[in-house]
């Protein structure tokens, strides 16, 4: 296989930048003022508990033991107690985890969906100018609309006019699959508008750049109809910027939920985060933070293996998620 | 028998900076089925429009200003989308410059093939067959290769056997050797002659090098400034040039340089002749 | 750049610059002009006093625009004017501070990863990947947890979110720059490494510094206004346009323009900045350079 020739290098530079990331976050989590034994059990607690407190985390330990008991935990999906409520910070990621990633895998499947079709539309008529500084401006509108801006305002708009649909009002999709996805809908949509404008213009460009190519001439010139040539040579050329790209709009949806949870009442991972801040609730921001980046570093993993099988050429081991 | 190819007094202009730029002015060109013309002349001088016009391939800020075009019978310029795509499956095939680039990087040469042969036989045996013809010695390891992955000699049999797959009428090959190596051009070249007289096709074949046109081809057509300038056999358009292009032409080619001798560059004055051209330098024979 | 003909040469600094500003499109030039409009305005408003005093109780709460209070007043009866002409400042200054700060370090790193490369450029490259291995508002919320909320907090991960991607893209910019010939003539004729860097690599990567410094500044009014809306951000009694629209949030139904308003001057000013940012990328880095692969 073609791709064992990269891969190995890619898993490696994917794990090293995992191991920076938990390090980073830490760090994060050590430095932080106050004792966790003491914020756990509160000021009156004795100190034989206290003792046992810290260490039973390992606390009395030296800092990179430390390090490689709390990697080691969370590995295996312990990530202590949640100091606000005193309960393993593992089940309520348990339950909120699903929520999190389904809507941000609906913003993914609405990005791909809309922006796509989009772009190829607008790559194979390039028309006029005029029409192209339309495109150009109806884009960048698009990429600049931040999601707690039009989510503030579509909550507004939906709480002042009645367009049949409710929000702020969240139905859980383990109970209700398809009322889930009607409530996650409008957050998904928010987020997504700059994840399609960004999408579109990039297909826009890659069908662009692919068209101009010597084999589509050699296509015309064997006398394929546009159809075929779209579907058979432009689209699978021009799918691998857009690809690279995935891995960065998967970054933003990841982000983008926790504004978007917020603003919509979704009770998932990144709402828990925002709480947790506010709680100074630190096992729960170290949890939910390395959950997310790992998350993010599988995903780009995935999108650069899947660029690997379109695209043949690629043979150099890329560095890092995003690249 | 009509000609498969009857370019009468064709202009052709691409919009410029401020003027107009005429790629042909008032070309005209006839060419009866089975025969083989090389088409020479320096970039700019219009054969590679010519070459693109026979399938209406040129870019859509080209116009067609004048003239009439008849490809086998047809008026290429009045036939609708479907019948133009017709034409170019059925009646024309492209060799291309950069065999390599010509090929669709993603997929492998197999399934490449199999797209082109679409309506036709396209099992594992006839893609083998195909590349057989065009003298691919592992014709089983190359179908499962990617373009990347092979030379550009080996790329530019693909091509032919892609452009030989539908048996065309008229083969268009626009310097279809001047991207390889030096070793296998003999061997490439021979290889699209001897295709071409097999299937009974027309071989217009365009190239700057006019000594090595007239080794291959019956007939030699020589261009300057979007305009034919010389139309004969090959033997004697070389030996016996009567244009003064055509003159400056046979006389730079570094073949026929004594040793030590300095090589010629265009003695040719275009405004003497009427013709107006931005200068471009004359290319010396034996390809870049 | 653009040549500038003798007589462009013998203009005033001030001539030039209109002069550089003409030679845009009018989608840029319109651009140039909003985002030079809310400068001068936030400018007006902090220094002179425009529009009113951000936190004087002046009128009723939740009024709406009005001759005397364009914008309406807010919930604490504070007209919204002054407190939006505020937040722009807010906000710009600690975008372009934070970007000026990423550039800085990413000019500096990306020079060095591009001109070294070998170990020191991996080294810098990595703990790049590492950065960019957080999504940009998961990285705001752990620095705030850090350093606690509060303008630090936003400045700190505007420079953490945009520092990466900058080097990487100064970093190839500076090692196609070192490939060059003029470079390996230099060191031939023994030019010192740091004059090396100054006086032939950095004035080669400029034009990638000013795009990217550019997007980062996108980038940096949303990360602002994320970690502000959220709440972690610019802190009351300051205000700052991700703060408002927090603020409008609550009020929405009954005085929309609380919200309406620091929306999309947010929104105008992101998408000024990304038309600039797209012209300048055409102007450095045109559509042929992208195909030689």
């Amino acid at each position: 296989m073609r791709i064992l020739r990269w891969l190995p290098g890619r898993l490696f530079s994917a794990v090293i930048v995992l191991l920076g990331a938990s390090l980073l976050i830490f760090a994060a989590g050590r430095s932080l003022p106050g004792d966790y034994a003491n914020t756990v059990l509160g000021p009156l607690s004795s100190e034989e508990a206290r003792v046992e407190l810290r260490e039973s985390f390992g606390f009395d330990r030296s800092l990179p033991e430390q390090y490689v008991l709390w990697l080691r935990n969370a590995l295996e999906g312990d990530f202590g107690l949640s100091l606000a409520s005193q309960r393993p910070v593992r089940e309520e990621i348990a339950s909120r985890l699903p929520i999190t990633a389904l809507l941000a895998a609906m913003g993914m499947v609405l990005t791909i969906a809309i922006g796509v079709p989009l772009g190829v539309y607008a790559g194979c008529h390039v028309a006029d100018g005029r029409r192209s500084a339309a495109t150009r401006i109806v884009s960048t509108i698009g990429i600049s609309l931040p999601e707690f801006v039009v989510g503030s305002v579509v909550v507004f708009l939906f709480s002042h006019f009645d367009f049949g649909l409710t929000v702020g009002t969240f139905v859980s999709p383990a109970e209700d699959f398809g009322a889930g996805i009607v409530s996650l809908l409008l957050p998904a949509l928010v987020m997504a508008i700059p994840c399609i404008a960004a999408t579109a213009r990039a297909t826009r460009n890659a069908v662009i750049d692919v068209l101009v190519e010597p084999h589509i001439a050699a296509a015309i010139a064997r006398g394929e109809t546009p159809g075929f040539i779209i579907r058979h040579h432009v689209l699978r050329n021009a799918l691998i910027p857009v690809l690279t790209l995935t891995a960065i709009i998967m970054a933003y949806l990841l982000g983008g939920a926790i504004i978007v949870e917020r603003v919509f009442n979704v009770p998932g991972l990144g709402s828990y985060l925002v709480l947790a801040l506010g709680r100074r609730d630190y096992p729960v921001i170290q949890a939910v933070v390395l959950l997310t980046t790992a998350i993010f570093v599988l995903m780009s993993l995935l999108v650069d293996i899947l660029t690997g099988i379109i695209d043949p050429r690629v043979a150099v081991t890329k560095a890092g998620p995003g690249a | 028998m009509s000609p498969i190819i009857d370019i009468e007094n064709v202009t052709i202009e691409y919009p410029g900076n401020g003027a107009r730029v005429l790629a042909l002015d008032g070309a005209t060109l006839r060419v009866d089925a089975g025969e083989t013309v090389g088409l020479v002349g320096e970039s700019g001088s219009g054969k590679t429009t010519l070459g693109l016009l026979a399938g209406r391939l040129l870019p859509r800020s080209a116009r067609v200003t004048g003239g009439q075009l008849r490809i086998d019978g047809q008026d290429v310029l009045a036939l609708d989308d479907q019948r133009l795509r017709a034409l170019r499956r059925e009646c024309l095939g492209y060799i291309p410059q950069d065999p390599v680039a010509a090929l669709d990087p993603t997929m492998r040469i197999g399934r490449q093939l199999e797209l082109v042969l679409h309506g036709l036989p396209s099992d594992t045996a006839s893609l083998r067959h195909h590349l057989d013809s065009v003298q691919i010695s592992e014709p089983d390891r190359v179908l499962r290769l990617f373009p990347h992955e092979i030379s550009g000699g080996m790329a530019q049999r693909v091509m032919i056997a892609m452009a030989m797959a539908r048996t065309p009428r008229l083969l268009v090959a626009d310097e279809p050797t001047a991207s390889l190596d030096s070793h296998v051009r003999t061997e490439v070249t021979k290889l699209i002659f001897n295709l071409a007289a097999k299937a009974g096709a027309t071989v217009l074949w365009l190239s700057h090098d006019l000594r090595s046109v007239s080794r291959w081809c019956e007939r030699v057509v020589v261009m300057y400034g979007g305009k034919v300038m010389e139309d004969g056999p090959a033997a004697q358009v070389l030996r016996h040039p009567t244009h003064p292009y055509t003159i400056a032409l046979a006389a730079s080619d570094p073949a026929r340089a004594e040793p030590g001798q300095r090589i010629g560059t265009r003695p040719f004055d275009p405004a003497a002749s009427g013709t107006e051209m931005p200068s471009a330098k004359l290319a010396v024979g034996g390809g870049r | 750049m653009t040549a500038l003909t003798p007589m462009a040469r013998r203009r005033g600094p001030v001539a030039r610059a209109w002069a550089y500003v003409a030679s845009f499109d009018g989608f840029t030039r319109a651009a140039i002009y909003v985002l030079a409009a809310l400068i001068i305005a936030a400018l007006l408003g902090s220094w002179f006093g425009l529009g009113g005093s951000p936190t004087d109780i002046v009128g009723r709460r939740l009024q709406p625009p009005s001759l005397a209070f364009p914008v309406g007043t807010d919930n604490l009866g504070r007209s919204v004017l002054p407190r939006l002409l505020a937040g722009v400042t807010t906000t710009l200054l600690l975008s372009a501070a934070a970007v000026v700060l990423a550039a800085l370090i990413a000019t500096i790193s990306g020079i060095m990863a591009g001109y070294y490369g070998g170990r020191i450029g991996g080294t810098i490259m990595r703990i790049g990947d590492i950065l960019c291995a957080f999504p940009a508002i998961v990285l705001a919320i752990l620095v705030a947890a850090v350093v606690g909320p509060g303008s630090i907090a936003a400045l700190a991960s505007i420079v953490l979110v945009t520092v990466p991607l900058m080097t990487r893209m100064v970093g190839q910019a500076a090692r196609q720059v070192a490939q060059r010939e003029f470079i390996t003539s230099a060191i031939i004729s023994g030019v010192g490494t740091r004059t090396l860097m100054i006086r032939h690599i950095l004035p080669n990567v400029a034009g990638t510094i000013a795009i990217q410094g550019t997007y980062a500044l996108s980038v940096a009014i949303l990360v602002e206004g994320g970690l502000s809306f959220l709440g972690y951000g610019v802190q009351v009694p300051h205000a700052s346009l991700g703060l408002l629209v927090q603020e409008g949030a609550v009020y929405m139904v009954k005085a929309p323009w609380l919200i309406l308003a620091p929306g999309a001057i947010l929104v105008i000013a992101i998408l000024a900045i990304n038309l600039i940012g797209d012209s300048l990328r055409d102007r450095f880095d045109p559509r042929e350079a992208r195909s030689l692969t």
